[in-house]
Order: structure tokens, then sequence, then C-alpha cells
């Protein structure tokens, strides 16, 4: 039996912060990322000159798909049963886990080769399947890595770009018993994890894989990957399990193509996978390949409670990462402080959704409101706003500390009354500017310490704007 | 993204013209407090294309640092304040983009029934000054006071930027009104660390993301370093002065207005 | 049962949710939202645009007049990949027609095994929008013969030429109406690859290694030699 990670949480979020931002070559990495992923997104989206008409159409037949999602989902599972698949529905994670292990035993599996799918990820179902000592092996590549490594992913889209080079080689040298060998570079890598992972695919009994889509017209599940590894899970071992949640659901197959379109321009600057595919059910008459048995496991999870809440267009969300790669924070500390599975911007929503907010509550407050993840998200939903609709659920809930909520409301107290604040700027400004007027600034201020621990306090120029302007009018009024 | 007070301002935009009209200053309580040369240039400038320019009082801060921290019940007051101070003026002039965008974009989303539709009809008169100066008042005439600007470089501060689009005004004013080029910096769409309330929050990745875009505009070797937001120059000019570094820091309303008499933001009488 | 139960309650706390009109309601609502904006082509020059995105995607690309043509290309390219000329081809009946002999290609007919260096599908649909192909799963064509090579290579018509993904929907319904759903439809649009190494770029990451695609018609003249300047104009750029 594996040890796996710990199960993660975002309490610790602020002191991973400060890690993070210590390890120099993990940060440098993740400035090149935050630089480069960038371009690649605009380069994509600029050459589609439909893109922003496309964004708004797919908002609209998403958030009118929600708002009928009973209606879709009931539409999709028939159209799966009729396709032949066995449609499960599961109401947390341990429910998924659950029917996922009672069908592996069903089979006297022994062996899972495993797509990549961030709910599964959710469920912690690996963790669950090793327990009952089946042997899992995740395929696509940087999930592989992570699993060899006993790491979580760093990353939705990339969950192994935090280790270097050298690190992976170490890991493959240590984990594959293959002798003495170089392993240049990531060409080698990737050759010796194809030879690896291909014994692993030819002899699995049951492939585990999620979906980027769930077609409800005709009952299809749409696979987006570049690497092949979710088409092999699929077609060669005897069963094939779909995991994913009930808020993947599309009406049609031209809304799946759209949201395909915006997908892996917003994810990888492609206009499209190197593999879309989409698999009805078990084999048919005609098929030489494929499972004999098809089943889909449909996770609640929360999605239902967020739908009836303010938060249900975070349901948008196709898991793209741009928001991720676009996110001064996550670029800045990396996946791994956030202590979840989902970071960055809708990680921040999410993860106090689906565990609470008072042990993500530092989640929410890691933003400038930049506004740039809204910018570049495919699904236009208002990521800044909803990240601010928690920090008010925070003040509310009284998470906030008691000195900022209490400033903060003294502040806005003043604020709301202009002639006592001018009255009371107008002793201390112009006190804090003689202070301050031979260096210009300060070292540090009495309440300003957060400010003063990385930067100066520029001085006041000398009296507020409304004082003097105050004096000049009555100057002129004197003067008539 | 399309919100209903675009509609109103683009509206605006189209149908303006600007001699004798009234406007109303916003000064902003950063400006009011640390920098008030900045509304006396603003003011000047307003002045300078036929504007009748007033104060109103009853102003202190649009209420950002409460909205943005959750405590919308505190910031409702603070909104309801502004739109009565200032919405029989014709135009509304702020220069701080981040507090342009609360007015025009966030109370309409804080306010509700009569309220809101008041806060529609302000957004539609509010904006910026940068923008003001190049789409309504349209100035285009290079001024003609022999003040040579030294080399420049540009911040977009974000809520300018994503929320107002501001980013070829201030550049097409620099160029037209002062002959200026702005020497651009790197990665201009990347967020200067200042955050508001995030600089507290987060102060070691808050400093770091001060210091790259410091980097940036050091590397560009410009003299200055302009903006529109006295936040975010606040934040690079102060982190400047932390590490040691020199560049002189003003807001972009000093430059148009050609006055660089006073010291930069942060920098001493000395 | 326990799963029935999670049924009925999810389904249960959906319905209180969701609006929950008549079927004929919602799919009026839907319709009334119109179509996703169509991608706009650069021209109408289908074969070009095809080729300059096969490109892009990392493919290689030939072209052929007729089926003894098409042989020949596929001999090429088993040739200098392999210095041998076998593949594995899916049983369908345009593949036996083959002219195999014209290029002394030596094919297998059934499913992909591993050790097999390459294999050929005749693709069902090609797209110039993304440059992709289609196949569908089956006799013709097995999974394992998209998947389990080191070379995939795939004949495409240029009469099965469509502009877009909708226009390749539309033909696949058709087909569907005909011939009942596939277990699995594979739109393909490259070799496998992968950057998940320090987001470097390696092709081979499970899939197959090359992906060689050979549009089979009557392909404009300068198609070819069209596409590969405009692949070399982007790379000089």
């Amino acid at each position: 039996m594996s040890s796996m990670p710990e199960e993660q949480s975002s309490a610790a979020f602020l002191g991973n912060v400060r890690e993070a931002l210590l390890e120099t070559d993990k940060v440098q990495r993740r400035d090149m990322l935050g630089l480069f992923m960038p371009l690649l997104r605009d380069a994509a989206v600029n050459q589609f000159d439909q893109f922003n008409n496309l964004r708004k159409q797919v908002k609209d037949v998403k958030q009118h798909t929600l708002d009928n999602l009973h209606h879709y989902l009931s539409q999709f599972e028939k159209e799966a049963l009729n396709n032949g698949n066995q449609v499960h529905f599961a109401r947390d994670s341990s429910e998924m886990n659950s029917i996922v292990l009672g069908i592996c035993q069903s089979h006297h599996t022994q062996r899972v080769v495993k797509g990549k799918s961030m709910v599964t990820e959710e469920t912690r179902l690996l963790h669950h399947l090793q327990r009952a000592d089946l042997s899992v092996v995740e395929t696509d590549l940087g999930e592989y890595i992570i699993q060899q490594a006993k790491e979580t992913p760093s990353h939705i889209v990339g969950p192994a770009l935090h280790k270097s080079v050298d690190e992976i080689r170490e890991l493959f040298l240590q984990k594959h018993d293959l002798g003495e060998r170089e392993l240049k570079g990531p060409p080698e890598m990737v050759a010796e994890a194809r030879s690896v992972l291909r014994e692993h695919f030819l002899n699995a009994d049951v492939g585990i894989i999620g979906s980027n889509a769930l077609i409800a017209e005709n009952g299809y599940s749409m696979l987006v990957t570049n690497e092949g590894n979710g088409d092999l899970c699929a077609n060669l071992p005897k069963v094939m399990i779909i995991c994913t949640t009930l808020d993947r659901v599309v009406p049609r197959t031209s809304d799946a193509m759209a949201a395909l379109r915006l997908l892996v321009r917003s994810a990888t600057g492609q206009p499209i996978s190197n593999y879309t595919s989409f698999y009805s059910g078990p084999r048919r008459e005609g098929d030489v390949d494929g499972p004999t048995e098809t089943h889909f496991v449909l996770l609640d999870n929360k999605r239902s409670d967020i739908l009836a809440s303010d938060y249900r267009e975070m349901l948008q969300c196709i898991r793209c990462g741009a928001c991720l790669n676009h996110c001064p924070i996550y670029i800045g500390v990396g996946g791994h402080a956030y202590g979840s599975v989902y970071m960055g911007p809708m990680g921040s929503i999410l993860t106090p959704l689906l565990h609470s907010l008072e042990e993500a509550q530092a989640l929410p407050d890691a933003c400038t409101a930049c506004g740039r993840c809204e910018e570049v998200c495919p699904s236009s939903i208002p990521l800044p706003d909803l990240l601010r609709d928690l920090r008010h659920e925070k003040s509310r809930e009284k998470l906030t500390p008691r000195r900022w909520r209490l400033g903060i409301k003294t502040h806005a107290w003043l604020l709301a009354r202009p002639r006592l604040y001018h009255k009371l700027s107008g002793l201390g400004i112009p006190v804090l500017a003689w202070l301050g007027r031979k260096k210009g600034s300060f070292k540090s201020l009495m309440l300003a310490n957060g400010w003063t621990d990385q930067r100066d306090f520029p001085a006041p120029q000398g009296k507020t704007f409304m004082q003097q302007y105050d004096a000049q009018r009555k100057a002129d009024d004197a003067s008539r | 993204m399309q919100r209903e007070a675009d509609t109103r301002v683009n509206e605006r935009k189209n149908t303006s013209s600007v001699p004798g009209f009234n406007v109303a200053l916003y000064v902003t309580c950063l400006v009011d407090l640390f920098r008030p040369s900045v509304a006396f240039d603003t003011i000047a400038l307003l002045e300078r294309v036929g504007c009748k320019v007033s104060v109103p009082t009853q102003q202190s801060c649009c209420g950002q640092p409460s909205y943005n921290s959750g405590d919308y019940e505190s910031t409702i007051p603070l909104a309801q304040q502004v739109i009565k101070a200032f919405e029989s003026a014709d135009y509304v002039v702020v220069p701080s983009g981040s507090c342009a965008g609360m007015i025009t974009h966030h109370y309409p989303k804080l306010l509700e029934g009569a309220w809101r539709e008041r806060a529609l009809t302000l957004a539609a008169k509010t904006f910026e000054l940068t923008t003001f100066l190049a789409e309504i008042a349209q100035m285009q005439e290079p001024f003609e006071d022999g003040v040579q600007l030294p080399s420049v470089t540009y911040h977009d501060s974000c809520a300018g930027l994503r929320e107002l689009g501001i980013r070829a005004q201030p550049r097409d004013l620099l160029k037209k009104l002062r002959n200026t080029e702005v020497k651009e910096l790197s990665q201009t769409e990347v967020c200067c660390g200042f955050g508001g309330t995030f600089c507290a929050k987060m102060p070691e990745l808050s400093g770091k993301m001060t210091s790259d875009k410091l980097d940036a505009a050091l590397a560009t070797e410009a003299q200055i370093l302009a903006g529109g937001d006295m936040g975010c120059l606040m934040n690079i000019a102060g982190r400047a002065k932390r590490l040691g570094k020199t560049i002189e820091v003003r807001h972009v309303a000093e430059l148009l207005a050609g006055n660089l008499s006073k010291p930069a933001i942060g920098e001493g009488k000395s | 049962m326990p799963h029935d139960s999670a049924r009925t309650e999810i389904m249960g706390k959906l319905q209180r949710v969701c609006q929950n009109a008549q079927p004929e309601n919602i799919y009026a609502q839907l319709n009334s939202l119109g179509e996703a904006p169509a991608p706009i082509l650069p021209s109408s020059q289908l074969c070009e645009i095809f080729l300059i995105n096969v490109l892009k995607n990392q493919g290689t690309v030939a072209c052929a007049r007729d089926r003894s043509e098409a042989v020949k290309a596929v001999a090429d390219h088993l040739h200098s990949r392999f210095r041998t000329r076998k593949l594995v081809t899916g049983n369908d009946p345009r593949l036996a027609a083959m002219p195999w002999r014209d290029g002394a290609v030596l094919p297998r007919f059934g499913a992909a095994e591993q050790g097999d260096n390459a294999s050929l599908s005749y693709a069902r649909i090609g797209i110039a929008e993304t440059g992709s192909i289609v196949t569908y799963t089956g006799k013709s064509n097995p999974a394992a013969n998209n998947f389990l090579v080191e070379d995939h290579i795939v004949l495409v018509d240029t009469a099965n030429l469509v502009a877009t993904l909708d226009h390749a929907w539309t033909q696949i319904n058709k087909d569907q109406d005909k011939a009942g759903r596939p277990r699995g439809i594979n739109f393909i649009s490259g070799p496998s690859s992968t950057a998940d190494i320090e987001a470097q770029l390696v092709k081979g990451a499970h899939g197959p290694r090359n992906w060689h695609v050979i549009l089979l018609g009557d392909v404009p003249e300068n198609a070819l030699k069209n596409a590969q300047n405009a692949i070399e104009a982007l790379l000089n750029n």
C-alpha cells in the first residue's frame, strides 16, 4: 500500500505563501509561466476573431442549461442508458469512491489505468482504490509524475509544472527499474514514461477517465486530451468508468463544439487539442476493441447547493486554467500554497464552497481585484465579484479579524461625515507632512504596518486639498 | 464586458461638447490627503478647455476600502453620499481610474431600486480624467508653455485598464499636448501589487509584485514613471524608496499640466 | 438500493432549484439563444486550409491524385521511417481494394497490437477549420489503430473535406441516422504530445509520435506549395 500525500487544507495558506516565495528556482519557473501562458492564449484568441461573440453565446447557453439542469441531466441519463451505459449518482465524494470501487471489485479488478480528472482528485479516488489494494496508475504524464513523487497537483491543467527537469529525472531514475541510463532531457523522459505506461495500458482491467462535456441530446461524453492517454484508457481495458460532476451537461453537440473552441485556446493556446473524442457506450456490433461494460458516475458534491446559491455562475467553469495563468497571486505563490485541488481565482471561490469558508478563509483575500481573471475567463464568470462576495460573507460571519472589521467600519463611519473627516484630516495631515518633509516618506507609520513592511510610506505634500481649496474660496469670497 | 453603465457612458461620449459645462471635481481621498497638487493641476486642465469647475464639499471617499473588504453595508452610505453630492453636475471628473470605476461600475451593483437608477445616471456622466480630456474635451492642441518633459514610462492601473478601457488616452494626450512618446514598460497588464488591503494582507507577495513592476519601469530608463492612480503610484514610489532605487513617480495630471515644480511622490524637499 | 436513493435525492434537489418548464418551452428558449458564431475561414480553399492546419498541428502531409499515388505516398513514408513497408489497417472495404502492390506495401488487416510501428486509417471526414480527421471505431478502424502505433498514417478524400467542426457533425449525424451511433468518434488533430515537463513540448506521449496525413483526390495545383510557404512564413516571423 503506497502512502498518499496528506489530505490538504487551505488553512495553512498564508504560511505556505511565505515559504513558496523563498523557493527561488520555483519562483523563476512560475514567472516564466506567467509570462508565456498569457502570450500563447492571446495569440490563439487574436487569431479567432469571433472569440468575444462566442463567449457571450456560450455563457447564455450555459446559464440556460443550469436553469434547466434537471431537464438536461434527465435527458442525458436517458440517452446514456439507451446507449448501453450504466449510470450512477453520487451525493458526495465517499459515495463516488464507493461506487467506483464497487464496480472494480465486482470484476475482481487488480489493475486500473486512470486519465486526468480533477473530479477524482476532489474525491481522492486514487487513495480510496489503493487502500483497497488495487494497483492504480495515473496515465497523464503530469499526473503520473506527481503520483510517483507522492505530491498533489500544482495546476489544474499541468499538474507537474512545478517540478524541474532535474527533479523529474531523479524521480524516474529512482522509480523505474531500468538500469543505467542517462535521461538527458524531456524527450528521453517522455519516451521512458511512454514505454513504462504502455505496459499498464495493455494489461489494465479497468480504465477511469473524466469528461469535458456530457451531451444531453445523444448521451455522448466528450474527452479532450493532447497525449491520447485518456483514449487508451477508454479503449483498451474491458471496463470503462467515466467520473464527472452533474454540471458538465450541455444540451447539444453544437454547444460542446462551441465550448471546445473556447476551452483549448484558453488552456494552452491551441485551436483544438490533439485528441477530441466522443464515447457513447460499450462495444457495439462491429467493434473489435473497446470496453464491454461502461459506467457513468455523476457526482453532486455540493454542486446542487451552489446552483441554488448566489455563486451559481461558478458552475460555468470549464477548468481551462486560464485564470490561474493570469493571476498574479497564483503565479507568485504557486498552486500548492492553496492547499486544495482547485487553486488560483477559480479555486479561491470553489474551495470555500466545497469545504467551508472558515477553513478556506484566507483564499478570497488572496486577490488584488486586478480583474485579469475575468478578462480571460472563457465562461464569462465574474470572478472578482464572486471573490468579493465571499469576503462579504467572511465579514458577516465575523471571520475577518475584529480589528480589521472595526477599522474598516470606523473609517467608513468617519468618511460618511465629510465635515468631521475634513476637520480631522486637516489637523493630522499637515503634521504628518511636516514630519516627513525632508525625507519625503516614512520607514514606519502607525497603523500602516502591512504597508511599511515592504515599502516606505510617501509623506503628504502639506495641507489637504479640501483645506487649501476651502481657504482659497474663502479668500475669493472675501475679496469680492 | 458590456454593462448597463457602459451603454449610457458611451451615449454620453457621443453627444457632448464641453465649453461652459459644469464639471464637478471628485478629488479622491488619496489626492486630497497626500497630493493636492494633482487636484489643482486637474482643475487647471479642465478650465483650460473651458469647463466651470466646482468642488462639492460633501465628498470624502468613494468607498473602495470597505467595498473591497466585503463590507457592503458600510459602503452604501458612502455611495449615496457621492450620488447626492454630484448628480447635479453636467460632468464629474475623477483623477483616478479605480475611483471612477467604483462610481460607474460598482455603485449600480451595490444599490437597488431608485438609488440604482440615480447611480446609473451619475455613471453616465462620470469620467476618469484622461478619458474626459481625450474623448469628451478632445484636447489636441500642444501646450506652448515651454515645458519639456523628460522621458516617461507609464503604469496602467488595473481598474482603469479593465473596467474603463484606459490605455490609449493618457498616451495620446502626452503625445499631442506634450510631444512625449511613452517608453513602454514590459508586462504592462500585470498588477503592481497594491490591491488596496492586499498589500497589508500578503505583504511579501505584494512586495515582490511591486518590485517586479518597479524593475520593469527602471528597465525602460525613463526618468519619470507616470500613472493615473495615486494608490499604485504611492505603492511603487514607496517601494523604490525602500530599495534605494531612483525614479521620479508622478501623476499624469502633473505631466499634462506641465507642473514639475513639486517633489515627486515620496520625494522630500532635500 | 443506496444508489437509487442518491439519484432521488439529487434529482429532487435539482427539481426544487430549476425552472421546471415544459420541455417544449425549454427547447424554444434554447433555440431563441441562436447559434454560436461560426469561425470565419480565410478562404474557400478547403484543401489548402486543411493542409496548413495539419502542418500547424505538427503533422506531416502529402497529396495523391489517385489510390495508386496514395499507396506510393504511404510506401514512401514507411520506408523513410522504418525501412520496411509493413502496416496494420482496418477491415474497411476501401482499404481492402487499395492497389497495395503499386507501393509494395504489406498490410495486415485488423487491430494494431503492441509492436506495430505503423497503421493506416481511412478517415471519414477531414476538417479544414482545425486540421482534423475524424474516424469511427469499428472493424473499419479499430481504436487501437489510432492510438497504439508509432506512426499513424491517415488517408482523407478531398470529397470528404468539410469547412468546420459543425459541418463535420452534420455529416456525422447523417451517418448516425443510417448506421446508429458508433462506440467512439475520434477527432484527431496532431500526433500525441505533452508539455507536462517544464512546459517543453514533446511528441509521442502515449499516442502516436508521428501523424502523416495524405490528401487524396482533386487537390488544387498549388495547395500543397501554398500551405508549405504559409508555414514557413509563420516560422520566420
